[in-house]
């Protein structure tokens, strides 16, 4: 074997796909030219850091709650031939396929019992609204870490003044806020983050009805409560414990 | 398309979305460009679940992924310039680091970029190869080009790699 033609194969002997007689022809020359046996190592030793060194992703969190947003509304525009379970009704089956984080899973027993959420529909629009927000350049319409801006910004265009508090200290940064259209209403939104995670604030004003509610939709909690006339609404992908940690301290201001 | 078809593609399908991701990852080069191709490739896929019959579904999702990103980098995304967010880390190491996590930070850092400098057609064999640990036969697959094609981008892939690393193999072809 010539060298021009053994180094030509070298990739694939290393991958060992090559045919029985040239990968024992490779070997032969290997062991006879020093100069391929040098290429040989090269090559195995590029291969062995890329191995070593470049790491195989995780899914983030944000793009499976996408997707599995989206399978769930593919599969609700599809006329199906008998009544359909809610889409919640399937996690289990979806943490079995590795999908589904697994605190999505744990809080559907919570959700079962706790269905107190005055709408169903609102809290769909909700969820919508959230999940809209994670598009790209979707999230905030005033982006500042600054309460004293995010507050005044909301003057003129929507007809109440939510809180805005600031919780740096905690671990929950302020990103910004923006209006959304929730069942025909402009209200609005305080974003925060907490490490990846998206936290949306929506504020309307109560309607006297007193209710507090949490609720796992889509692999998304939320959560809602009253204060000072104004009904929230905190929807994320966080755990709920750290989500609870984030509305006690909202509550606070 | 059915809830019990959507039920067979949660199944069959989305356990590889780790792989999915991974792949979009190291071809379009940026985590959130990368998380928009992905939920686009899952949702053609659904689309064209149909046409699934048996076989590998890792290698089936993989290959609309990577169409997905081809078509995304001829979008004019592929001309912009890429900094790799390994390569973009903190320039002020911490001072608590050991001398062998520095170096293997700056060794990761200098892979990335050499990968991140290939043309696509080469990047996208040595990912599936080197990381994903494809064989020939199914790269050729999720490629969409012949076993000798593939065998052939991996060996130029490689030796360009091999140089921009200066591990000292012959100029590269």
């Amino acid at each position: 074997m010539r060298c021009a033609e053994c180094t030509e194969l070298l990739s694939a002997y290393m991958d060992d796909e090559l045919m029985r007689d040239e990968q024992e022809a490779v070997r032969e020359h290997l062991a006879t030219c020093s100069e391929c046996a040098r290429e040989e190592q090269a090559l195995a030793g590029t291969s062995r850091r890329i191995k070593e060194n470049l790491m195989r992703h995780a899914t983030p969190d944000v793009l499976k709650a996408r997707i599995r947003n989206s399978l769930a509304r593919d599969d609700a525009f599809t006329p199906a031939p008998v009544p359909r379970r809610p889409a919640w009704t399937r996690w289990p089956a979806l943490a079995a396929a590795g999908l589904v984080v697994a605190v999505a899973s744990s809080t559907i027993a919570a959700s079962l019992t706790r269905r107190s959420l005055a709408s169903d529909a609102i809290a769909e629009t909700i969820v919508d609204a959230h999940i809209r927000s994670l598009m790209p350049g979707h999230l905030t319409d005033v982006v500042s870490t600054d309460q004293h801006q995010v507050k005044p910004w909301f003057n003129g265009r929507v007809d109440l003044s939510p809180a805005v508090p600031n919780l740096d200290s905690a671990g929950f940064l302020l990103t910004g806020g923006r209006v959304d259209y929730v069942d025909g209403r402009a209200i609005p939104v305080v974003t925060y983050t907490r490490r990846q995670h998206v936290i949306n604030v929506f504020a309307e004003p109560a309607d006297g009805r007193s209710s507090s509610a949490h609720e796992t939709r889509n692999g998304y909690h939320m959560v809602e409560w009253q204060s000072g006339g104004l009904e929230y609404w905190a929807v994320s992908d966080l755990n709920s414990a750290e989500l609870e940690q984030f509305i006690a301290l909202f509550k606070r201001g | 398309m059915s809830q019990r078809d959507v039920e067979r593609f949660e199944r069959i399908v989305l356990p590889h979305l780790d792989d999915a991701y991974t792949l979009a990852r190291y071809l379009v080069r940026d985590e959130h460009d990368a998380q928009d191709v992905v939920q686009d490739a899952v949702l053609r896929a659904l689309r064209y679940f149909d046409g699934y019959r048996e076989g590998d579904a890792r290698a089936w999702l993989l290959a609309i992924v990577r169409n997905c990103c081809m078509t995304w980098l001829r979008r004019d995304h592929g001309t912009k310039n890429v900094i790799s967010f390994d390569a973009g880390a903190p320039s002020v190491p911490d001072p608590r680091e050991t001398d062998a996590r520095a170096i293997q930070r700056s060794e990761r850092a200098a892979l990335t970029r050499a990968l991140d400098a290939l043309p696509d057609e080469f990047r996208e064999v040595i990912v599936l190869r080197e990381i994903q640990e494809l064989s020939y036969k199914e790269i050729s697959d999720v490629v969409g080009v012949p076993i000798g094609t593939v065998m052939s981008r991996l060996a130029r892939g490689r030796k360009r790699l091999a140089v921009a690393l200066g591990l000292g193999a012959k100029e590269a072809s």
